[in-house]
């Protein structure tokens, strides 16, 4: 059974369309990405799975029910955009209702929420309040509520937009640690961290499904991208190019190449590309397997 | 980990309930709102009801509104066992209904605002939100209600230790009449604070609600009076007036008036609360 099932799914607030006409069908597994420019429906989606809105056309089901039915309930949890908790109570009071309404005893509930907050590094606030906290870890604690009980599926909006680089790869690593278990969908502008994260990438714009990509199609990809430190750009084409296999070398940003090959031609092309810096003394920055994930989706 | 019990719909509705009353004990801004409310109770029962209730026991008072008002207006007044208890209804009558629209404007507008719901429906179904957000402001007002007719009680036995199970017998009858009129307050409340963003918005419907109804059933009144007639009693608390001159078991008799208002209610903002955006 598909965990997310969308058909011919359009919603629109007045006279403007902020979904159209998408459909998608997810399984689960790996964290899956949605991507797309601001005011590409993103939220908009995700509102729509977790039933805060209803359709204005087609259909949305979420392991064969309806959102927002009895049967999904403690099932599917979500990281909302802009929404926050309420502001005159403390978190681990806030964090045992939504455990109790969750089937948990009042024990079971404040354990909970004590085992959340400590997975996002918030064992030291339990007792405060929300407006007593710095926009980071008001976000690290709202994620933190999307991972009471056993969710199978958690809808995180924008989970680490405001976190300093520490605590986003913290948040990185926990979606990393759960994903055996659960099922992400990830809303981000941060490509880098969606390619490290997901395997699958749906692409919306202007309300519209896009092209879906898969990170692990890079394994079977004839692409190599290679980020340099220091080389002689002219040089590095033209050497790249001459060796057997590649068909093209292009230059993406200042310093990152993607080479397209023949893999039925070449075999060792990665020995090869690291002989000829050895050669010319250049410095690699990184080197990666097929193509990134901003040159998949825009170019 | 997994629930302990499957959650259902009535034990949710309970839980939120009781939190509404949490809130209300287990917070300052709670107790603060508690402290402000017995204050205006303290005084409204050390002055008005206090020396009114000392009025009511004399004569030449007795004559006078009979006098003024008529032999039947409000006759009843003067058979209540404890005057104190009289001047407290007539007060409670008004000033509840009064408290009920200010006490639950926030049932929902603040939360839905700021997408606290949102945390709330991935747990619970609407009807537990709706029914529990409203069984808990009506726990706020019975604690209210329950805790101004125990100062009443304490009032009159302060003034005659024989009148203590009579003022009890009547306050508890009080706080059933009252507690039936609160429901279509609250129902209605609980709509306009689905609509409104903030707990004031709400009031302030409920303020341009109550005037235009009462505008509109006055122009009708004047065209077709006897549509007037019926549609008067749609607006909640249309039987006030008339509750003035009952006491005890015999004001019961207007309690269907405010329990239809209430199903009414309740419906309509059940499938509001379901259809609506969060």
């Amino acid at each position: 059974m598909s965990l997310i099932k969308c058909e011919q799914l359009s919603k629109s607030y007045g006279s403007k369309q902020a979904l159209d006409n998408v459909s998608i069908e997810l399984k689960s597994g790996s964290p899956i990405a949605l991507v797309g420019p601001n005011g590409a429906g993103k939220t908009t989606l995700f509102s729509l799975l977790c039933g805060y809105l209803l359709p204005s056309s087609g259909s949305v089901t979420i392991m064969g029910e309806k959102p927002g039915s009895q049967g999904l309930l403690g099932k599917v949890s979500s990281l909302p955009q802009d929404a926050t908790l309420d502001p005159n109570l403390n978190l681990i009071s806030q964090f045992i209702l939504f455990g109790t309404l969750q089937g948990l005893s009042a024990k079971a509930a404040r354990d909970e929420g004590q085992r959340v907050l400590t997975l996002v590094g918030l064992a030291d606030v339990i007792e405060q309040k929300p407006q007593s906290l710095s926009h980071g870890m008001s976000k690290r604690a709202s994620i933190a509520q999307a991972l009471i009980g056993s969710p199978q599926l958690v809808l995180l909006d924008e989970p680490t937009a405001g976190l300093d680089p520490a605590n986003a790869k913290v948040v990185r690593d926990l979606v990393k640690s759960l994903s055996a278990n659960i099922t992400f969908v990830i809303s981000s502008h941060n490509l880098d961290e969606l390619e490290k994260l997901c395997d699958q990438v749906i692409y919306l714009d202007k309300g519209k499904l896009g092209r879906e990509v898969s990170i692990q199609d890079n394994l079977t990809d004839e692409y190599i991208t290679v980020s340099m430190q220091t080389c002689d750009k002219a040089q590095f084409i033209n050497d790249i190019e001459a060796l057997n296999g590649v068909n093209s070398v292009t230059q993406r940003q200042d310093d990152e190449f993607l080479i397209h090959y023949n893999a039925d031609d070449v075999n060792d092309l990665e020995i090869q590309l690291f002989q000829l810096f050895s050669r010319n003394s250049w410095r690699y920055r990184a080197i990666l397997k097929g193509r990134s994930l901003e040159d998949k989706l825009f170019s | 980990m997994e629930p302990h019990t499957t959650p259902s719909m009535v034990k949710n509705t309970l839980i939120l309930a009781k939190f509404e009353l949490k809130k209300l004990l287990f917070n300052p801004r709670g107790l603060i709102s508690l402290f402000a409310f017995a204050l205006v109770w303290l005084l409204i029962l050390l002055y008005p009801v206090r020396s009114a209730s000392s009025f009511l026991l004399t004569e030449e008072f007795k004559l006078l509104i009979s006098a003024a008002f008529g032999e039947s207006s409000i006759n009843e007044l003067f058979k209540w066992e404890v005057a104190e208890m009289a001047i407290f209804w007539i007060a409670a009558l008004y000033l509840f209904p009064l408290f009920s629209i200010f006490v639950s404007a926030d049932q929902f507008s603040s939360d839905k605002h700021r997408g606290t719901f949102r945390f709330l429906t991935l747990r619970t179904g609407r009807d537990s939100i709706f029914f529990g957000r409203f069984t808990g402001h009506m726990l706020i007002q019975s604690l209210l209600l329950i805790l101004t007719i125990l100062a009443t009680v304490i009032l009159a036995i302060s003034r005659d230790m024989s009148l203590l199970l009579p003022a009890l017998t009547s306050g508890a009858l009080v706080f059933i009449n009252v507690f039936i009129i609160l429901l279509p307050y609250t129902a209605m409340m609980a709509i306009l604070s689905l609509y409104a963003n903030t707990a004031r918005q709400a009031t302030i419907y409920a303020i341009l609600f109550w005037a235009i109804s009462a505008i509109i059933i006055a122009i009708i009144n004047s065209q077709l009076p006897s549509l007037a007639e019926l549609l008067q009693w749609v607006l909640p608390g249309a039987q006030l007036s008339m509750m003035i001159n009952t006491q005890g078991l015999g004001s019961l008799a207007y309690a269907p008036i405010p329990l239809i208002q209430a199903a009414v209610l309740l419906f309509l903002g059940r499938n509001y609360m379901k259809r609506s955006s969060l």
